[in-house]
C-alpha cells in the first residue's frame, strides 16, 4: 500500500498542477500530435495531457523509490 | 575499549531500528472509531453542512441566463458570477492560490490544525462516510465485530448496503465535481438518456471513485502518509499555537476510580484512563502522549473527555484547546488570547491583508477590453499605386463582458495615417476577434524607417471604456 501511495499520490499532484499550467499557457489546439494538429475534443486533449504527465511522473516517482532501497535490502541473502 | 564497543553497538541496533520503518512500513490496523457528540462535534458537522451545500450547490446557481460558476474547459473561459475569466487572467488564479496558502499559514499558526479537523474534504467526507457506517453497521463495537465475523448473509447484506450508499454519493460528487468544468444542463440532458461524453464518464468515475477510496477506506493514511501539509504545518506552529492538549499536570498519574471519589485522596490525577479519548480518534493516536503529527485537530477527544469529567463531576478541560506556554505557565484563556498577535501571526496576517487588497483593486481595475496589436511580418510597408504606404496589422480584440458592443479603431501618430476599411466591428458578449486592419499614410508623412503610432480602441456607446495600444508603422526606403 505505502509503496503504492509513494508512486502515485506525488505524481499526481504533480502532474495536475503541470498540466494546469501547460494548458493555461498553451492552448490545445495549436498542439501537433506526430505531425498533425490534434483533432480529438479538448476536453479529451486535457484529460489526455493529464495522464500522461501522469504517467511520466509516476515512473519518475518509481524508480525514486527503486534506488532507494539501502545496500542492506540488496545484500540480503536469498530466503528460500 | 568497552565504552567504543558499546557505542559501536548502540549506533548498529539504531541503524537497524531506521532501517524498520523503511522496509517493512506500518501495516495498518483498521481503525474503528467510537462516535461522539460536543460542541466541537457539532462545530464540524456545522462546516460539513456549510461546505458541502456551497460543493453541491454551486453549479445549480444560474447569473445572466448561465451557469453563475463555470470553469469552462472547452471554451477556455470561467464564468464566475459576473466576471469571465481568460487565460490571460491567469495572474488572478496564481494570487489567489497565495491567499489560500497564506491564510492557510495564518490560521495554522494561530491555532493549529483547523482546517485539517473542520474543513478539510478528507475530513468532511470521511465525516460522512462515517456516519454512514454507523447508521447501517452499527456503533464502533458492532463494526469491529462484524469486520472479524466470518462472511455470512448478513454481512454480506450490510457491506454491499454500505458500499451501495457510499457509491451513491461518490458518484454524485463525481457527477457535482465534473459540473464546474462541463456544463451543467449539458451533463443533465446526457444523464438523462444515460449518454455521456467519453471522457465525461471517466472523470466523474473518476473522481467518484477518489472520493469512495479516500473516505471510505484510505481516511487517516491520507493525513498520516499522503497530505504534504500534514508534514510541514508543524514550521507554523510556535509554543502559542493553539493546539489540543493533555493537561498531564491535572491528569497524571492516570487510573481508574469510583465516581465521587476526590482523586488525590487516592493518590490520583483527574484522568480516569477509560480510554475513551483513544477510541474517538480517528486517526487512533493516544493524546495523552503529547502533541503528535497525526493529530488533525478534529477535537474529538475533547468531546469525549469533556463528557467523561461531567459524569465524574470532574470540571472539563482536562483535554483541551490551549497553548505549550499555556500549559506550561498556567495561563487562563485571556493571557492566550493576549498572545494571539505576536510577530509571527502579525507577518502572516499582514502579508494576508495585503495580497487580498491587491487582488481587490485588481479585480476592480480590470479592464473588460482588451487589445493585442501584432504587425504583419509577410509585408513591412508596401507602397501603392496612389503613392501612399500600408502597413498591415492584426488586432487580437477580447470582449471581457458578455454584451454585445460595437468597437471603433482609430490610429494617430502620423500626418495624414487613416484606416483603410471597416473600422467599426461588433463584437460577441464574451468573445474574442481578430482583425486584419489596412493602415494607409502618405509617403510625405514622414522620412523612411519606423514610426510610433497609437492605436485607439473605443467603445460606442460608452466612454468609459478606451484602450490605446502602441506598436509602429514602417516608412520603405
Amino acid at each position: 500500500m505505502m509503496k503504492w501511495i509513494q508512486v502515485l499520490w506525488p505524481s499526481f499532484l504533480i502532474a495536475g498542477i503541470g498540466a494546469i499550467i501547460f494548458f493555461t499557457v498553451v492552448d490545445p489546439q495549436e498542439l501537433y500530435f506526430m505531425g498533425e494538429p490534434v483533432h480529438f475534443s479538448l476536453l479529451a486533449t486535457y484529460s489526455i495531457g493529464f495522464i500522461s504527465l501522469w504517467i511520466i511522473c509516476a515512473a519518475s516517482s518509481l524508480l525514486t523509490i527503486f534506488l532507494q532501497q539501502g545496500a542492506d535490502e540488496l545484500n540480503k541473502p536469498q530466503s528460500n | 575499549m568497552s565504552e567504543r564497543k558499546q557505542a559501536a553497538v548502540g549506533s548498529d541496533e539504531k541503524a537497524v531500528n531506521s532501517q524498520v520503518p523503511n522496509s517493512l512500513y506500518e501495516v495498518r490496523k483498521k481503525l474503528h472509531v467510537r462516535s461522539i457528540t460536543g460542541a466541537f462535534t457539532n462545530w464540524r458537522w456545522i462546516l460539513v453542512w456549510v461546505t458541502q451545500i456551497i460543493f453541491y450547490g454551486t453549479p445549480w446557481l444560474v447569473w445572466n441566463d448561465r451557469q453563475a460558476v463555470l470553469l469552462h474547459l472547452t471554451e477556455r473561459k470561467f464564468y464566475i458570477f459576473g466576471w469571465v475569466f481568460w487565460p490571460q487572467d491567469v495572474f488572478y488564479l496564481a494570487i489567489l492560490l497565495i491567499i489560500a496558502a497564506y491564510g492557510l499559514f495564518f490560521f495554522t499558526a494561530v491555532a493549529g490544525r483547523l482546517w485539517c479537523g473542520y474543513a478539510c474534504p478528507q475530513t468532511v467526507y470521511t465525516e460522512i462516510f462515517m456516519w454512514i457506517e454507523e447508521k447501517i453497521e452499527g456503533d464502533h463495537n458492532k463494526r469491529r465485530k462484524l469486520a472479524d465475523a466470518p462472511m455470512s448473509g448478513n454481512k454480506l447484506a450490510k457491506r454491499m448496503a454500505k458500499f451501495g450508499a457510499w457509491g451513491l454519493l461518490s458518484l454524485w460528487t463525481g457527477f457535482t465535481f465534473v459540473a464546474y468544468f462541463s456544463p451543467l444542463d449539458e451533463l443533465l440532458r446526457s444523464a438523462a438518456s444515460f449518454a455521456f461524453g467519453g471522457w465525461e464518464l471517466f472523470w466523474i468515475l473518476f473522481y467518484g471513485a477518489f472520493t469512495f477510496i479516500f473516505a471510505g477506506f484510505m481516511r487517516e493514511q491520507v493525513c498520516k502518509y499522503m497530505c504534504p501539509y500534514a508534514r510541514f504545518q508543524g514550521v507554523m506552529f510556535d509554543p502559542d499555537t493553539l493546539v489540543i492538549t493533555y493537561d498531564e499536570e491535572r491528569g497524571e498519574p492516570r487510573g481508574n476510580r469510583k465516581k465521587g471519589v476526590e482523586p488525590r485522596s487516592v493518590g490520583r490525577g483527574d484522568c480516569v484512563d477509560c480510554g475513551i479519548c483513544v477510541q474517538v480518534c480517528p486517526t487512533g493516536i493516544d493524546i495523552r502522549k503529547g502533541l503528535q503529527y497525526e493529530c488533525i485537530g478534529c477535537a474529538a477527544c475533547i468531546d469525549a473527555c469533556d463528557d467523561v469529567m461531567d459524569r465524574m463531576s470532574y470540571p472539563r478541560g482536562l483535554i483541551r484547546y490551549s497553548t505549550e506556554n499555556a500549559v506550561k505557565m498556567h495561563w487562563g484563556m485571556k493571557d492566550i488570547l493576549a498572545h494571539v498577535a505576536r510577530p509571527r501571526t502579525l507577518i502572516y496576517g499582514g502579508i494576508l491583508v495585503a495580497i487580498c487588497l491587491a487582488l481587490l483593486f485588481g479585480l476592480a481595475t480590470r479592464s473588460d477590453l482588451r487589445v493585442d496589436i501584432i504587425r504583419d511580418r509577410a509585408s513591412l510597408g508596401q507602397e501603392l499605386s496612389d503613392g501612399s504606404i500600408e502597413n498591415v496589422f492584426r488586432l487580437q480584440v477580447m470582449n471581457m463582458v458578455e454584451q454585445k458592443r460595437t468597437i471603433s479603431i482609430d490610429v494617430a501618430g502620423l500626418e495624414g495615417i487613416r484606416i483603410e476599411g471597416q473600422t467599426t466591428i461588433e463584437m460577441p458578449p464574451a468573445g474574442a476577434e481578430s482583425i486584419n486592419v489596412q493602415v494607409r499614410a502618405p509617403v510625405s508623412a514622414a522620412a523612411p524607417g519606423s514610426h510610433p503610432i497609437m492605436f485607439t480602441i473605443a467603445v460606442e456607446g460608452d466612454d468609459s471604456v478606451v484602450v490605446e495600444e502602441k506598436s509602429t508603422f514602417i516608412m520603405p526606403r
